[in-house]
This record gives structure tokens, sequence and C-alpha cells, in this order.
């Protein structure tokens, strides 16, 4: 009996919980899930089109967004406040170029073609892993760094 | 999951792709051909063909609904290239349905994705939600099974069974419109930690992890951005005299922008790899559970000028608690035309390692300084276009780690024919020199195509 009364006790606490939780939905409109003009080739800056206060949604200023050598370094962090926003122009696809898990080829070998886009691992990465993660290997753990630690496991038994 | 599990889940989500109404199929089929001769070793060729392939398929049934399939498969037609031995090889990168809601920027996910609203970035198999709340808060959340990439031998993967279970990870944040945004967020892989386990295990797999990310942005002239990360994990003790901070990270970022012409940045990042690596059963080879700090400090200075070039300079300076400190400093410049159709950049940086230590008895203050220098230029013209690609690194002394070279390096050049506008063939010829090839020729044939309704991604 007291098993049921705290199910029930704990179903209605669930009801008002989902009910409170709706109401504190936002009423507004999403926006749009891709942006309505396709895009030119290179980094783009957001702050040439864009020269309004902020973008709706995200309610930041778009310059916060242009794709400068800075934002490209550091597009973890918008990726980690709202990736919705990468979304409207990049497919999925584009993340997992570089951040695919497991991937078939190091990007830079990827898209050969591609000179102008960042790909990590650009010569022979087998060579200066050993001397850069020696320096430095928060730069590996960004992409490949976890506590099961995969990767380096599938040489470094 | 068992593969045949996978195969079924597959042919299923495949099959749901005929519901949709705007359907979307790209991908790459790329063959390889290499040639390496290594010294002691016989010479190599390897022929590997990998093919990559993505659908993604909106409107389901519902407006809302879409699902989204990445993933590729390799063999090798003659020596293998995995480390294994195994002649081929795949992996599903993500495939999951995702039901977009016409408020509040509300989604769902199930199935198998990567969930990055959190300290970490992860592959799950699993659900997540998030949505916009009132007053201009955010919440979003993640749970499920993490991804084993089995890049090893599943026998030294046992270890996992109780320590990769499941993952959970929890995001709240609250923008503020011309001031920023402010985040807390939690993080769990795994559900006991090895100390609790029957048998503990002084390898830990397992993270519970607190970060603090903030972003202000008052007007487009400044930006600053990062995040600390808490390490809330019941770790084992620590030998006598070990600082175990429970600062899993700092890495701060601040942008000031001069108009659009001029913007100067400064990161700051502090790691605590306690926190982050887990362990190894091969200490001498290279220690994943290395218990040391990092700091480094970054400033970089771009210049956009008004005749199309963007010039960068940038310095670095790291401290590695058990290895000493570097300093890499260098720039790069970047132009191109107004179409984009001409696009070439260069650049160099030297990395100062004077003061790294403990990397060989015999030079143990000047074998990891290096200078690089890169160039690179790509050209569209019509349905052509073409790139070459040269990167050369320099070694200041005899590095235990080059086999005897002094320089290592790569040239790449690359010729593509946009047959239409969803459809690209290129070639790149590859020739390099490495410590483990003397000499490697690489040739490659890629076919790029889309069809269907997708507009955006791989720009």
């Amino acid at each position: 009996m007291a098993r049921k009364t705290v199910l029930q006790a704990l179903g209605i606490a669930l009801g008002l919980g989902v009910l409170m939780a709706c109401s504190l939905v936002s009423p507004e409109t999403s926006f749009a899930r891709t942006h309505p003009q396709e895009l030119g080739a290179g980094r783009p800056l957001c702050s040439e089109c864009h020269t309004n206060d902020v973008a709706k949604g995200a309610l930041k200023p778009y310059a916060s967004f242009d794709h400068t050598p800075t934002f490209v370094k550091n597009h973890k962090f918008q990726a980690n406040q709202d990736s919705g926003t990468c979304a409207s122009c990049h497919a999925q696809s584009f993340c997992a170029d570089c951040h695919g898990g497991k991937v078939a080829l190091t990007p830079a070998r990827q898209f050969g073609g591609r000179p102008d886009r960042m790909s990590p691992h650009r010569g022979d990465f087998l060579t200066m892993h050993k001397i850069e993660g020696r320096m430095d290997p928060s730069a590996c753990y960004t992409c490949h760094g976890r506590a099961n630690n995969d990767k380096c496991r599938a040489c470094h038994k | 999951m068992k593969r045949h599990t996978y195969v079924a889940l597959l042919a299923t989500l495949l099959s749901a792709t005929a519901w949709g109404q705007e359907v979307s199929l790209y991908g790459t089929t790329m063959a390889q051909m290499w040639k390496t001769e290594t010294p002691g070793f016989d010479k190599a060729t390897y022929t590997p063909a990998t093919q990559w392939l993505g659908i993604d398929a909106t409107k389901l049934g519902s407006d809302n609904l879409s699902l989204h399939l990445f993933g590729w498969g390799r063999t090798d037609l003659s020596e293998s290239t995995s480390f294994d031995g195994t002649k081929s090889g795949g992996y599903l990168n993500y495939g999951y349905l995702q039901y977009d809601f016409k408020q509040a920027n509300a989604e769902i996910k199930a199935g198998r994705f990567t969930a990055n609203q959190s300290t970490g970035f992860e592959q799950i198999d699993g659900v997540s939600a998030r949505t916009d709340l009132r007053g201009g808060f955010t919440v979003s959340a993640f749970a499920g099974k993490p991804v084993l990439y089995r890049t090893v031998d599943p026998l030294t993967q046992t270890d996992y069974d109780f320590q990769r279970d499941f993952i959970v990870g929890t995001r709240l944040g609250l923008r503020l419109p011309k001031v920023g945004e402010i985040g807390i967020s939690y993080l769990q892989d795994g559900s006991k930690a090895a100390k609790d386990l029957t048998f503990p295990s002084s390898v830990d797999y397992t993270r519970k992890q607190v970060g603090a990310d903030i972003l202000i942005a008052p007007t487009a002239a400044f930006d600053f951005r990062g995040r600390t990360v808490f390490d809330m994990a019941s770790h084992l003790d620590a030998a006598p005299g070990v600082d175990r901070s429970r600062i899993a990270e700092h890495d701060y970022t601040a942008t000031y922008r001069v108009g659009s012409v001029v913007s100067v940045s400064a990161n700051y990042a502090e790691r605590n790899f306690f926190a982050f690596f887990a362990g190894t059963n091969l200490p001498s080879l290279f220690r994943q559970d290395d218990h040391d700090k990092f700091k480094g400090e970054g400033l970089s200075i771009t210049w956009n000028t008004p005749w199309g070039i963007q010039a960068i300079a940038d310095v670095r300076h790291t401290e590695r608690e058990t290895y000493g400190t570097t300093t890499r400093t260098g720039g790069e410049l970047r132009w191109a035309n107004a179409e984009k159709t001409a696009q070439m950049g260069a650049g160099g940086h030297f990395t100062n390692a004077a003061k790294a230590l403990l990397v060989d008895a015999t030079a143990p203050s000047r074998s990891l300084t290096n200078a690089e220098a890169r160039a690179w230029g790509m050209v569209t013209k019509g349905k052509l276009s073409a790139s070459l690609d040269a990167i050369v690194q320099k070694f200041k002394a005899d590095n235990p780690y080059l086999a005897g070279l002094k320089t290592v390096h790569e040239v790449i050049a690359s010729v593509g024919f946009q047959a239409s506008k969803n459809f690209k063939v290129s070639g790149d010829l590859s020739h390099g020199s490495t410590p483990m090839a003397k000499n490697e020729t690489r040739g490659l044939l890629r076919a790029d195509y889309r069809f269907g309704f997708g507009k955006k991604g791989g720009q």
C-alpha cells in the first residue's frame, strides 16, 4: 500500500512537473532551420550582411559568429552553447568530417583539394603527434580525448 | 549492440527515407594508391577504396520529422592499411531521427548522434532534447550509451563493462540580449568509478564533470568566451605530495575588433590531465594518464587589409609540468579575390622548445625545436579547379623521432572537374618524405556527388 502511495505521489509530481515545464517553454517561433540564402565559398563574415543588433534566438551580435581565424579555432564554445545556429548553415556531416569519432582518413588528406580549410593533421602527422602531443597533449584531446582514450589506445596499448 | 542489430536498425532507418518528401543523398567515392619505401622494410603498395555516404530526409510524414545518416566503408585491394591487419573497415558516424518543434527552437533526437552541449563532445546511442524557455533560459539534455570505437582488441576493453555503460549530460543556459550568455552543465560518463568496482581498478574511465561557460558580447567590437570545468569524480586517493585539483579546465578567449579591419585575440587555457585521461597499460611508451598540468597563453592579431589580404600573427606559450615550456611564434597571409575563385596563403611558424625536458637524453634541450613553412594556392575557372599545397618542417637538431631526418615535407597537387552542380571528380597527387617512409608517393581519385534538395553542408 505504501509503495502504491509513493508511486501515485511520484506520478502526480511528474505530471505537475511536466505541466509546469510546458508553461516555462518560450512562446517564440523557432528561427529558420536553414539559412535562406546559399552562401558562397570561403569563411563567411555574418556581420557583412546582418547589420542589425542581435541574432534572433541566439540573442548575440552577428559579429560574434564571424568566421575569423580565432572563431574557427575556438568554435567549440559556440557549438557548446548553441549548435542550432551552426546547423542553419552546416549539415551534421560538416562536423563529422573531423569529429566523426572514427574517420577513414585524416581530414587533411580527405580534403587534399581544399588547402583553404583548417584541416588538422597536415603533413606527416605520425611524426608530429609524437612531438606536439608531448608539448601540448590537450591539443589532441580537444578532438580525441576523453577518458576512454580509444584513439590513443589503438597504438599505445 | 550486436552487428546484426545495427544492420536491422540501419535497414529500418534507410527504408524510412522512402517517406521523406525531401531526400538529399550525398557521397564521396575515393580510390587511393600509394607506395612506400621504408628503410629496413620491403617496398609496399596500398590501394584502399573508400566510400562515404550521407542521407538527409526531411518531412517524414510530418513537416517536422527528419532522418540523418552518415557513414563510410573501406576495403583494401592490396595490402592492409589498418594497424590491426584487417582489409576492410567501416563506421556509422551518425544515424538519428530528429523532430523540430515550430516553437522555442525545441528539438528531440534519437539514434546515434554527437552531443556537445555539456563539457564534452560525445558520440552516443541515445536520445537528446533541447528547448528555449521563457526569460532567455535554455535547457538541453542527453542520455544513452557511449559509442566505443573498437579500435583496440575487445579483450582489452573488458574494463569498460561497468565504466562505459551509460552517459548523461545536461546544460542550463541564460541568454541576455546585448550582454551574452552563461551556462552550467553536468556530464557523467559511466555509472561506477574504478575504485568502486568489485575488483577496484587503477585505470578509471569514468568522468563526472560540472562546467560553467560564459559569453560576454555586448557589442560587435568585443567578445569574451570560455569555460571552467570542475572534476567531480570520486578518484583513488592521491599519492602524498600530489596536487589533485578539482579544476579540470580553464579555457578563455577575449577578442577585440577595431571595425572590420583589425582584431586582437588573447587566450588562456589550463588543464589538469588527471580529469581527462584514464590510464595506460604500457606506461613506458606513452603515459595517457600523466598526472601533470598544462598551461597555455596565446595572442593573435588579424589584419584584414583593403587589398583582400588577411594577415595573421600569433604566438603561443605552453607550459607542461613534466616536460617544460615551449613557445610557438609565426604568421600567415591569406588572399582571395572578390569572387573567391582564386585564393592563396603562406605562413611560417617557429617552435622553440629549448626548455622542453626529458625528450632525449642525448639532446635534451633542442630536439623538439622546429620550424614549419607552408604555402598553398587554389583556383577555380569555370568547371575546372586546381590547388597546390606544400608543407615542410625542419628540425634544429637531430631528433630521436625522425630516424635521422632533419626535414620532413609533403606536397599535394589536386585538379578537379565540376561536371555538374551536383557532381565533381578530382584527383590528388602527393609526395612526401617522413621517418616512416623515406619516400612516399600517393595518388587519389575522388568523386563527389549529391542528389536531392539539400542546400547546406560541405561549405
